[in-house]
């Protein structure tokens, strides 16, 4: 056996060469895992289904956003969960995790490559799910009835993208409490435990702790619009009713405050991967 | 029974030496090289259940170091510690060797890789993680070139135990941790991965490993450190240590160097 040879260079790679290996191995990973695969084509079937069973579809782009809203409040959670909440407790649990802590890698690089990466096998179910359901939307739409008939001319594919972006941005949002959660757990039986409640939190929890603090006066009349942001699921319905529906009705009673849905959404982002960032550091 | 290492905090600075016969059957060789690590009255605690205490050892480059001792003594906790990947509750450890991208290499007890990842895919990333670029030498290295493109779901125990080490080994760190690399191998493949620490040391990395085979451990380690009772028992090559408990074997010496009933797993912590 002799020494490699030429095999190694003096300077370690930069942060962003890192992440950017770090971003390749998550996204190998998603494309290589059967699971995901399904995930993925489950979760574009049932929106698909979703959008034309409720018929949304031949109403036009907004009532398709209508109709999309509600189930897509509890299926993007599920979905950015599934997609994160063992991408860090795997490597904890095969050793991996220690055996990266001996390499010239910093937890911020490593967690921010895990959650780029996921992030891209995400979005691309997101995008991809909804984008098929535009597709529907154009060669099944029909002479818009009902309420939305009167603002034919606002429904716009525009929105449709708008909504699609805001989408994102929640799935983003929810991945990266997901990335929090597999950090702080480290084993299967606690992620799945940690990963539940994170959910319950987030669809449930967080809303009815907005209706306590309102009945209960600690969150007044003025400032119940930016309260909302505090809850990431509230946030991105206040943005995709403040963006999108209440654009196309062209008038309504402000239902959130854009920049502050914006901003907690945001922070739980940006809050959930330092969290994990140093859960990785331990 | 608690005891210092012999370290030698005087001994001049010299480069690393590869591997001699005379340094495995002389404990005077312990003044060739600094210590690489040196571990100063440690203590490990888990909560309340101390492993360690006033633990003093010095791993040599150019040395295989082996830590022996029954099942729960502490090793593992040793090696980690020694590894940097665990901090001890007292005491000091620090490290002396050259800077380097990668100062320490890790091989953890029963190793694994994330799956749908070949052998080479896998050494792929973590030398990308230190600026290499030819993982198939570190492959090659271990002797397990012919299994690259195997996924490593499919790797044998011995396989992905030798993909390990090929791991440990990415970055030429100055110092391999080894946490059991034999544990589970058949003894065709337990005398490779004997034969590729030795071969490591051999080329000036310190090798520090735990292992229960003693007979290889005799045959192939620099330095023989017990474990016994939260501490270190005795330390020393292997026929230094015969000579000073005037034993013909690595395992007679480890049944007098050792206190207790070897038979019977002692748990520490539980007791006032």
């Amino acid at each position: 056996m002799s020494q490699p040879t030429s095999a190694q260079t003096d300077t370690k790679p930069s942060g962003v060469a890192q992440i950017a290996r770090v971003v390749d191995r998550e996204r190998r990973t998603l494309a290589r895992t059967r699971t995901f695969v399904i995930l993925g084509v489950g979760f574009a079937a049932i929106v698909l289904g979703l959008a034309w069973s409720s018929g949304g579809t031949s109403g036009g782009y907004v009532p398709t956003v209508v109709g999309l809203l509600t189930p897509l409040e509890l299926l993007v959670p599920v979905l950015a969960v599934a997609f994160g909440y063992r991408a860090i407790t795997g490597d904890a649990e095969r050793g991996e995790l220690d055996v990266l802590s001996t390499y010239p890698i910093g937890a911020h690089h490593h967690v921010l490559g895990v959650y780029l990466g996921r992030a891209i096998g995400l979005l691309v179910v997101v995008f991809v799910s909804l984008l098929l359901v535009a597709i529907a939307i154009v060669f099944l739409r029909t002479e818009p009835v009902g309420w939305y008939a009167s603002h034919a001319s606002t429904d716009s594919p525009i929105l449709f993208a708008r909504f699609t972006l805001l989408t994102a941005f929640f799935a983003l949002t929810i991945l990266a409490i997901a990335i929090a959660v597999s950090a702080v757990a480290r084993e299967a039986r606690t992620v799945i435990v940690l990963a539940v409640t994170a959910l319950v939190v987030v669809l449930v929890g967080l809303d009815l702790a907005l209706v306590y603090g309102f009945a209960s006066g600690i969150i007044g009349d003025g400032s119940l619009l930016h309260a909302i942001a505090f809850s990431p699921l509230s946030a991105y319905r206040g943005l995709v009713f403040e963006s999108v529906v209440i654009t196309a009705a062209g008038t309504g009673p402000q239902t959130a405050s854009v920049p502050s849905s914006v901003f907690g959404l945001l922070v739980w982002t940006v809050g959930s991967l330092v969290v994990a960032t140093l859960a990785t550091k331990r | 029974m608690t005891t210092r290492a012999h370290t030698d905090e005087n001994a001049p600075e010299r480069d690393a030496q590869p591997t001699t016969d005379e340094s495995k059957t002389d404990s005077a060789g312990d003044a060739d090289t600094d210590p690489l690590v040196t571990a100063d009255e440690i203590d490990f605690a888990y909560g309340t259940v101390s492993v360690l205490e006033n633990v003093s050892v010095a791993i040599k480059p150019a040395r295989i170091t082996a830590l022996i001792g029954p099942n729960g003594v502490g090793k593992t906790t040793l090696l980690r510690a020694l590894a940097g990947l665990a901090s001890p509750t007292a005491g000091s450890i620090s490290y002396d060797g050259p800077d380097t991208v990668r100062p320490i290499g890790y091989l953890p007890q029963n190793p694994a890789f994330r799956p749908g990842f070949t052998a080479l895919e896998t050494l792929e990333f973590y030398a990308s993680l230190v600026g290499e670029d030819d993982p198939h030498a570190r492959l090659e290295r271990v002797g397990l070139a012919a299994a690259a493109d195997r996924r490593v779901e499919a790797l044998s125990g011995g396989m992905t135990q030798l993909l390990g080490i090929a791991q440990a080994t990415i970055g030429d760190p100055p110092l391999i941790a080894l946490d059991e690399p034999a544990s589970g191998l058949d003894p065709g493949m337990t005398t490779h991965v004997f034969e590729v620490a030795t071969e490591l040391a051999a080329t000036g990395t310190a090798v520090l490993l735990t292992s229960h085979d003693l007979d290889l451990v005799e045959r192939t380690a620099d330095e023989v450190i017990f474990l016994d009772d939260g501490g270190v028992a005795d330390q020393g090559s292997p026929s230094a240590l015969s000579d000073r408990y005037e034993a013909d074997s690595l395992w007679e010496t480890y049944e007098r160097a050792l206190t207790g009933d070897l038979h019977t797993i002692h748990v520490r912590g539980d007791s006032p």
